[in-house]
């Protein structure tokens, strides 16, 4: 199997994390979801894929192309902040300092007012600059049309106006921050909104070990597995495999073995059985990473 | 930690680095509003430039797009505040076009509901404040989905659904009318407006569904026909048994009637006719069958006085203006439908062509002469096959058509899916979420009467249980003649499920 080139530079931010700000996770509800592009890019660098369900800002209205919020899978929120690259944001409290808000108050509107005074500026040198410009045009031609243009452009410093409603504004996607109240952070794994019972346990293991292996993952609850394994980034590459997590004691009907084998077969994809093999003794320690066992599934022709 | 010092512009610049400066928000005009198409994907990484080339474009096209904030004229924004108490969004400026399907007004405002409000809050029609400040998206999400309200994956389904351009409203099990409700396809009444108050101020919650009223039952013999019609329906049609009260009211109200439909040779046995008698003995009365072409009464005596309660004076009833409301004609049937007549009954026996039959006056003695005659053939039966404990279902010569062999063989009977629904529990896990109306009725489409949704949306999720035949028969009941679609989160994937009810044929024509 290929070692990916991200595997150094995952390596890389492994060893950093005291210098760059942790990536914010935000839950919504057990949900873990990222809100900033930077911290999506670091995360993507790590080889956590993620998946977009939010209305993208450039056409909102469809669903061929979703945009943020990021909503990473347990398992890969759980990666995250094992390697210290991430730590759960808890829900921000509304401020009590009624003095601290309505300071912040004051600072949104002044932002506002100046930045209205700023566009205002703006858009009179836009408006001077396309009516020069179609006086330059005129120039070439009659002079009559010239000379009143050039009047509307001096007097355009009285005559402009910029109506309040005509201001383009900011609508925030993530958090904007006008309140200051300072945002608590967990650092414990214990104060994790999300239970790890067996079931997220084997997921968890099967998807570190196949995320140092190198390859990228994404939920594939629509082919009947647990992850679709790709060999490249998810945007420039078809998925190879389908992962079926399973625990090793755990007993798998005939019947479901097959469903999901004809499945694979139907999508073009091989199906991998995988399951964790835990070091023998040690059972406080559920994150001690053991072998994981792949078995792959193929119809086999006796002709 | 990084250190927060958060009184500096700079530094917010660098912290919530996605801030965009005036001459940015200025430039945003003239954006372009396409997106890019995704092109071929490869199978295998090589390793070469080409592919290193190709995903750095893909990525690179991928974060602009997501980097890229909403920037809207502020002429363009309706203004409106959360109201965490309510948990609902009041508008404070005009609503937009989007007030047509969406919202709804309440003393004097206009309200949004909070998955309504998030979702113009994506698209950029609305700006939501709270204490004076606005709430960017990610506070919207963290404030206004919870469970009491909507939550992640419902909201996920809602929008999704939104952006396809259907209409989108939250259940409310009061508001599915009855299939009997729906047949007297009433106009909506003034009880129709006082439970959409209901369902505005509680919505999740039920109205109750024990509405007394005075007059259960419809009685055709009455004056006011029309009044009780109207009173039976307002009483919701699903409900299985009637409390004592009521049913005392019906039996009062029937003694009397009783007697209208009392022929005169014969007379009912005088200790029923007492309203003190809970039970009546239906074996003892005969109904006038007033549809069949052999019954000749024009008009019914009036009732022996002594059967009467207190003073009540009855005089005899004219059957003559319910015959006519009667479509007694002879059908007229065309050529092939004689034909086809003639080819059903040619081995149809008619039960009334019986001597023995007609002589039976009631039910009692009919079923008594059935099983007369079936001890009498049991004489020629074998006795090994009939005598023990195990018998034949059917006998040779029984049956006359596929169907009635294959449901007298039947020990499993088969059932539907409403049957057996009254005695389910309700469950907590299942509930239906929304109802969908279709994109294309948008135009006429009234918050008022919103008319039978398209379907009823179920969600849930991969990780969950699949529903089993007590969430499907409770669900399907729960909403009435609407079909229930379940809308399958998995990681922001949605796919869509719904169940159809199928009969095996039966018969071969």
């Amino acid at each position: 199997m290929e070692v990916n080139e991200d595997m150094d530079t995952k390596s890389e931010s492994e060893h950093q994390p005291s210098k760059d700000a942790l990536i914010d996770i935000s839950f919504c509800g057990s949900t873990p979801l990222l809100w900033k592009v930077s911290d999506m890019k670091r995360c993507r660098s790590a080889g956590v894929i993620g998946a977009l369900v939010g209305s993208l800002a450039r056409q909102p209205r469809q669903n061929v192309r979703l945009g943020r919020p990021l909503e990473l899978l347990q398992e890969e929120a759980l990666l995250l902040e094992e390697t210290s690259t991430a730590a759960a944001s808890l829900q921000t409290q509304d401020c009590g300092d009624e003095e601290v808000h309505l300071e912040a108050v004051r600072q949104y509107e002044a932002g506002l007012e100046s930045s209205y005074k700023e566009q205002c500026a703006l858009a009179l040198e836009d408006k001077k600059t396309v009516l020069r410009r179609i006086m330059d045009e005129k120039e070439n031609g009659t002079d009559d049309s010239g000379n009143a243009i050039r009047d509307r452009l001096n007097a355009l410093d009285q005559a402009f106006r910029f109506p309040l409603p005509a201001m383009a504004v900011q609508l925030h996607t993530a958090r904007a921050g006008f309140s200051h109240c300072p945002e608590e952070r967990s650092f414990h794994s214990t104060d994790w909104p999300v239970p790890r019972d067996e079931r997220l346990n084997t997921r968890f293991c099967v998807y570190r070990d196949l995320r140092h292996k190198g390859f990228y993952l994404t939920s594939a609850g629509k082919f009947g597995g647990d992850f679709l394994v790709y060999p490249g980034d998810p945007l420039r590459f078809h998925a190879h495999f389908i992962a079926l997590c399973i625990s090793m004691d755990e007993e798998l009907p005939l019947s479901d073995i097959l469903a999901i084998a004809r499945l694979g077969s139907n999508v073009k994809k091989t199906v991998l059985l995988c399951s964790p093999r835990s070091r023998s003794e040690t059972e406080k320690d559920e994150s001690v990473e053991g072998d994981v066992v792949y078995s792959s599934l193929q119809w086999s022709s006796m002709v | 930690m990084a250190d927060r010092d958060t009184s500096t512009d700079a530094h917010k610049h660098s912290v919530f680095e996605e801030l965009l400066s005036p001459s940015e928000l200025f430039e945003a005009r003239s954006r372009s509003h396409k997106i890019p198409v995704r092109g071929q994907k490869d199978f295998l990484p090589n390793g070469s430039e080409q592919q290193r080339a190709r995903l750095q474009q893909s990525l690179d096209e991928h974060w602009t797009l997501l980097a890229e904030e909403r920037v809207e004229r502020l002429g363009n924004l309706v203004k409106a505040v959360w109201i965490p108490d309510e948990r609902l969004v009041e508008l404070q400026s005009p609503a937009g076009k989007f007030w047509q399907t969406m919202g709804f007004s309440e003393r004097g405002k206009q309200y949004l509901r909070p998955e309504e409000a998030l979702y113009l809050m994506e698209c950029g029609n609305v700006q939501v404040f709270y204490r004076d400040l606005p709430l960017s998206i990610q506070e919207g999400y963290e404030r206004f989905l919870s469970h009491e309200t909507v939550t992640l994956h419902q909201y996920q389904v809602f929008g999704h659904l939104k952006r396809l351009g259907y209409v989108v409203n939250r259940f409310d099990p009061s508001s599915v009318p009855s299939t009997y409700e729906r047949q007297l396809n009433l106009p909506a009444s003034s009880w129709d407006k006082q439970r959409k108050q209901l369902k505005r101020k509680r919505s999740q919650s039920p109205v109750s569904s024990d509405k007394q009223n005075p007059s259960p039952v419809e009685k055709t013999t009455t004056e006011d026909q029309s009044e009780e019609l109207v009173n039976a329906s307002e009483s919701p049609a699903g409900q299985t048994a009637p409390d004592p009260s009521l049913e005392e009211s019906m039996q009062s109200a029937d003694a009397s009637d009783r007697t209208w439909w009392m022929e005169e040779d014969v007379q009912p046995p005088s200790a029923q006719s007492q309203s003190a008698a809970p039970r009546w003995d239906f074996s003892s009365i005969s109904f006038p069958d007033l549809g069949s072409r052999r019954s000749r009464s024009v008009s019914l005596e009036s009732p022996d006085p002594s059967l009467l309660p207190g003073a009540l004076e009855v005089g005899g009833c004219d059957l003559s203006p319910w015959l006519r409301r009667l479509n007694v004609k002879q059908e007229k049937l065309s050529q092939r439908d004689r034909e086809r007549q003639r080819e059903r009954d040619r081995y149809h026996r008619d039960i009334n062509s019986d001597r023995e039959v007609r002589h039976c006056r009631n039910w009692a003695e009919y079923l008594q002469l059935v099983e007369d005659r079936r001890r009498r053939s049991q004489k020629d039966k074998p006795v090994h096959l009939w005598e023990n404990e195990v018998t034949p279902l059917t006998q040779p010569g029984q049956c006359n058509s596929h169907r009635e062999l294959l449901d007298q063989i039947s020990i499993i009977k088969s059932s539907s899916l409403p049957e057996g629904v009254s005695s389910l529990s309700a469950s907590d896990q299942w509930t239906i979420s929304f109802d969908v109306y279709q994109p294309d009725t948008v135009a006429e489409f009234k918050k008022s009467q919103p008319g039978k949704p398209y379907t009823h949306m179920c969600v849930c999720s991969f990780d969950g249980p699949v529903p089993d035949l007590h969430a499907l028969k409770q669900l399907s009941y729960q909403s009435g003649d609407v079909p229930v679609t379940f809308a399958v989160v998995d990681h922001g994937d949605i796919s869509f499920y719904c169940f159809k009810d199928f009969k095996l044929p039966t018969d071969s024509y």
